[in-house]
């Protein structure tokens, strides 16, 4: 098998807040091959955006990245740092989170970028869509052209620019090679008319339209993983058939890697080769889809699964995870398996925390499941969850 | 078949913008949103019909409208055979008791500073409940009332006196759902009650609502945008497309053999969490729904229907047809622009030739045969004088579908589609309101 791109190691990820710690990301471990779509799943406040933040280091106060190695192939970085970063450098790999800030922003674009899921809220409403295609474009640009310098763009919006606009008209930051690069982009991603589209404001688009117009932008480095963000979310079911149609033929015609983070099982199954089942900030079981489909060890995903009703064969009765997801606070979280108390399997031997066991070198989870039978003899006394 | 407990016909719910008296002064005319455009349909007693479409068809309005949360513009719902539009002030509050709701958001819907304890007890305050407390007092009998539906719903009655902020989303809903059960109603509306909610979560509401039906005897009209929720819980379903009930039948058939092509196309999209999805690559519909202010005359679907009806006497094949009406719809919003062609055809503007092959190449992607490719051509010679208008009329004569002049009316079967595909469905013929009738989306 070929390397991967990606090889996510023990990334943890904390925020700091008045309550106390929340770790939102712990300690998970994936890889991305080269090519594939990964996928991570999960419910709400499970960690997946954040990893998919941590990943490519956007993680903005009062979080941080607390642990962990992000090792990314890129042979040219390897070389460039072996001699004055070896602990950074293992063969191919870089580590990313040891690397110069510098560097590290300047891995934005081209090597990572991410699409979001509330496109409205992505783009800046006050610029052309074009206009800020181009800049994703012109930001490369002048990044080849002179790598490690790269700048965004310096212009404000306030009075002052307002009134050195009127006076010095040349000032823009996109040139016209970008926008011409804007619109090759545009029309990619399946915009119609894209010359016209690309003069207007991100509010005459429609929500389908933007999405695309957001992975035009995303691509406008040429990235060799995409991050995509619940990229589907907020779209209705055809719109979201037409964009994932679009993710995968870019991915083929791009050769890129995706890691897509979504909580629609449906979504995975289409997408995905691999995926990762995110619990409490763990990735609690991860292999091949039909592994993690067909035979799921860990009784979180098995509940997962058994929560979606079916479109296909409407059985009787859906049978539910009980209880709700817990709160992520440090001091609140049990030195236990953190799915015990709603877990139906739940057995003495969960009340350690649970190593990441390998089924069979390609599919791991992280339950005692994977070592023993369930044994009703050994099973944890429940308290009776008031709430539901 | 027993006598319906709702019959909802010809309800229409438009939005006028531009509607101010400024406005009115200023002499601009008044634009029709046509939110909900004349439906029709029954729910029996004991059943839960599903509503379903894509965001902005109308199915959150029509539930709305028919509970008199807002004034229709037109048309006549029964409950029990009253209407309830020419209802008094006292018959809507005794109706208002029969017919509740629960809203999407679990988080807006509940006021932030009341206890759950008064959120549920409110609708019984209001209609003064109960009218014989026996001992105690009334505001006791609804305190234990309010905490035997807590408990009902699966929380603990000891959080009574706690706050919305207090409870998570699943919960929220919950308690949304007990507040509506207080004055134990016949029918109750749930509008997207499960959408905000998490798969384990949504999975947990879903059981509720199916024991609390089983258990009081309810009615629901159960609004979503999740096919896979509504397979699972609704006996019949009606499937709206731009304010505009296209389908309507028992759910197993709707599912198994869907009759509008609309409905097919939605089934299509929606991606299974199984192995055998992996990598399945849906026939996408194309384009976007178009604008409720503005929409396609005749069939609303035409402007993105795969099975777009051409007429009579042209021998096309589906896949250039749809392409042809593509240009044609693409013509119509403005998507093409001469100028653009020009520009990459020939600068210099005499090249018609290229000009042609170049429009071709970038809104027709299939390849046209024989007289169709001579009338497009023909057609893109005028885009190439920059004549829009003659373009699209050359188009039209040749091109124009039954689907744009007439608009389908649902038939009266059991399993009705508004669709020109079906026969039966032509001969009901839907009259446009005259007010503001839509323009035909050529002119």
């Amino acid at each position: 098998m070929a390397e991967p791109i990606l090889k996510i190691r023990d990334l943890s990820t904390s925020f700091f807040t008045e309550e106390g710690k929340v770790n939102a990301v712990d300690s998970v471990t994936f890889d991305v091959e080269d090519g594939e779509i990964f996928g991570i799943v999960g419910e709400s406040g499970s960690g997946k955006s954040v990893t998919a933040l941590s990943v490519i280091d956007l993680i903005d106060s009062p979080g941080r990245v607390t642990g962990g190695e992000v090792w990314y192939r890129n042979a040219d970085l390897a070389e460039e740092f072996r001699g004055s970063r070896p602990e950074a450098v293992d063969g191919d790999f870089v580590d990313v989170r040891r690397l110069p800030k510098g560097v590290r922003r300047s891995l934005r674009g081209p090597s990572f970028s991410m699409i979001f899921q509330d496109a409205m809220s992505s783009f800046n409403p006050s610029i052309t869509v074009g206009e800020q295609i181009a800049e994703a474009v012109e930001v490369q640009r002048r990044a080849r052209a002179n790598p490690r310098r790269t700048r965004s763009r310096t212009q404000g919006y306030g009075l002052g620019s307002a009134i050195l606009d009127t006076f010095l008209p040349n000032r823009d930051y996109v040139s016209n090679k970008s926008m011409d690069r804007a619109v090759e982009l545009l029309d990619q991603v399946g915009i119609p008319d894209p010359e016209d589209r690309a003069e207007e404001y991100p509010h005459q688009f429609s929500g389908g339209m933007l999405q695309r117009a957001m992975i035009a932008q995303a691509l406008a480095g040429e990235p060799d993983i995409l991050v995509a963000d619940e990229p589907t979310t907020a779209l209705d079911v055809t719109i979201q058939a037409q964009i994932l149609n679009l993710l995968r033929d870019l991915q083929e015609q791009e050769g890129m890697s995706i890691l897509m983070i979504t909580h629609n099982l449906g979504v995975i199954a289409r997408m995905c080769d691999r995926v990762g089942v995110m619990y409490a900030g763990e990735i609690v079981e991860r292999g091949p889809l039909g592994d993690i489909f067909e035979n799921p060890v860990h009784p979180y995903t098995q509940g997962l699964l058994g929560s979606v009703p079916d479109i296909d064969d409407p059985s009787d009765r859906l049978e539910p995870i009980t209880g709700n997801v817990p709160s992520l606070l440090e001091s609140e979280m049990p030195n236990a398996c953190y799915f015990a108390d709603r877990c139906p399997k739940a057995m003495t031997d969960c009340m350690t925390r649970i190593p990441e066991y390998d089924l069979d070198g390609r599919h791991s989870v992280r339950c005692v499941l994977a070592e023993r039978e369930y044994d009703e003899a050994d099973a944890l006394e429940q308290e009776v969850m008031a709430d539901d | 078949m027993t006598e319906p407990l709702l019959s909802v016909r010809d309800l229409q719910k438009y939005y006028y913008e531009q509607d101010t008296f400024v406005d009115t002064l200023l002499g601009r005319e008044r634009q029709s949103v046509k939110a909900v455009d004349g439906i029709s349909f029954d729910i029996e007693p004991g059943e839960t019909l599903g509503l379903v479409g894509e965001s902005g068809c109308g199915k959150s309005t029509t539930g709305e409208t028919l509970l008199r949360l807002r004034e229709a513009t037109g048309g006549a719902v029964e409950f029990d055979g009253e209407n309830v539009f020419e209802m008094g002030s006292a018959e809507l509050k005794a109706f208002r008791k029969e017919a509740q709701i629960v809203f999407q958001d679990p988080f807006s819907s509940l006021d932030p500073r009341m206890t759950i304890g008064d959120i549920i007890a409110e609708p019984l305050r209001i209609h003064d409940m109960p009218v014989d407390p026996g001992d105690k007092s009334k505001r006791e009998w609804r305190r234990d009332k309010a905490s035997e539906l807590l408990a009902r719903v699966g929380l603990s009655a000891t959080q009574l006196d706690r706050y919305p902020h207090e409870f998570s989303g699943g919960q929220r809903q919950r308690i949304g759902v007990a507040r509506a059960l207080a004055l134990e109603p016949e029918f109750i509306v749930l509008d997207e009650p499960v959408s905000a909610l998490d798969v384990s979560v949504q999975a947990q509401v879903l059981n509720l609502l199916d024991d609390l039906q089983t258990e009081f005897g309810l009615t629901y009209l159960f609004i979503a945008h999740d096919l896979s929720v509504v397979r699972h819980i609704c006996d019949r379903v009606a499937v709206m497309y731009l304010g505009n009930i296209v389908e309507l039948g028992p759910t197993d058939e709707l599912f198994e053999s869907p009759k509008h092509p609309y409905t097919e196309a939605l089934l299509e999209s929606v991606p299974r969490p199984s192995t055998g999805e992996q990598g399945r690559r849906v026939d996408a519909l194309s384009g976007d729904v178009p604008s409720p202010r503005n929409p396609p005359s005749g069939c609303r679907f035409r402007t993105r229907c795969p099975k777009v009806i051409p007429p009579g006497d042209l021998n096309i094949d589906q896949e250039a047809y749809r392409a042809v009406m593509d240009l044609r719809d693409a013509l119509v919003v403005g998507d093409v622009n001469p100028d653009h062609i020009w520009e990459a055809a020939d600068p210099e503007r005499v090249d018609e030739e290229a000009f042609i092959e170049e429009a071709r190449a970038r809104h027709v992607d299939v390849e046209l045969r024989g007289a169709v490719a001579s009338v497009v051509d023909a057609a893109l010679g005028h885009l190439a004088d920059g004549d829009v208008e003659q373009t699209q009329t050359v188009l039209r004569e040749t091109f124009e579908s039954p689907c744009e002049i007439r608009r389908p009316g649902v038939g009266d079967t059991s399993h009705p589609a508004a669709c020109h595909l079906y026969e039966g469905s032509d001969e009901v013929e839907v009259i446009e309101t005259t007010a503001d009738a839509p323009v035909s989306a050529d002119d």
